[in-house]
């Protein structure tokens, strides 16, 4: 397995959007995945990281292939930020507490097969995001 | 850094206007700064956003090309945006981004061709 496909880095300015973009697209290539799920999958992660900048001010994302039956990319975004108060109304489309459009997270969640959102009011947000490989 | 330049070329009346190909928040920015001012000093009637190259359309970039098309349409101009990719187009619109009243065209060439045609048509009115 190469070795692109695993890793992490902080998220601590707006440059570090580009270069989660730039790791997680490499990961997503090396993995064999075609050319529009790599987009989807960089897309679904330049929103996820935007958040955690915006939102929370900094945090992490690591990526590692999933192995087994079926096999793809996980993602997971995790911060220490304010939280979210209402996960599922932060999941529909136009919702949104910033002047943003609200596509971030539901938008992300369409782009992906699985979303898993766990958050806490001031404690922090994880979000687990995977694309499987179609063979 | 990721920052490409921003290439602003002028063709007659219509500016050419390429976005680099992974630009963050700043570039994307500054890149709608550009074209504005650029829009004015050159007194200019139509703008071409060559996205040729662009690999990765988030909602933030999405909104500043939108407002950049309104913004350019209140000082009289016109945008085509030129070269969206297929694997774009598609990500986009299943991220929920409307970019609904821009004009398109699938290349440069073409792009000239709609803006030419437009403003002609526009100026035959009158």
């Amino acid at each position: 397995m190469n070795s692109h496909c695993k890793g992490e880095m902080p998220i601590d300015t707006e440059n570090d959007i580009v270069m989660a973009r730039k790791y997680v697209r490499e990961a997503a290539v090396a993995l064999g995945f075609g050319v529009t799920d790599v987009t989807r999958i960089v897309t679904a992660t330049s929103e996820l990281t935007r958040n955690i900048y915006v939102y929370a001010g900094s945090g992490i994302i690591r990526w590692h292939p999933i192995n087994g039956n079926a096999a793809g990319l996980e993602l997971v975004f995790e911060d220490h930020g304010p939280g979210i108060a209402d996960v599922s109304l932060a999941l529909k489309p136009g919702y949104t507490t910033s002047k943003g459009l609200g596509m971030g997270l539901p938008g992300s969640k369409r782009l992906m097969d699985e979303m898993e959102v766990l958050s806490e009011i001031g404690k922090g947000t994880i979000i687990r995001i995977r694309k499987w490989l179609k063979r | 850094m990721a920052n490409g330049n921003i290439s602003v070329i002028k063709i007659r009346d219509i500016l050419l206007v390429t976005v680099p190909s992974d630009p963050d928040d700043c570039t994307v920015s500054e890149l709608q700064e550009q074209v504005l001012s650029s829009m004015e000093r050159h007194s200019a009637k139509g703008l071409i956003l060559d996205i040729s190259t662009v690999e990765t359309i988030d909602s933030f970039f999405a909104r500043t090309v939108s407002e950049t098309v309104k913004m350019v349409a209140l000082m009289g101009g016109l945008t085509v945006l030129s070269g969206m990719r297929a694997c774009v187009a598609i990500t986009t619109t299943q991220l929920g981004l409307s970019l609904d009243k821009t004009l398109t065209a699938l290349d440069v060439d073409r792009a000239m061709e709609l803006l030419s045609d437009t403003l002609n048509r526009s100026e035959g009115r009158k």
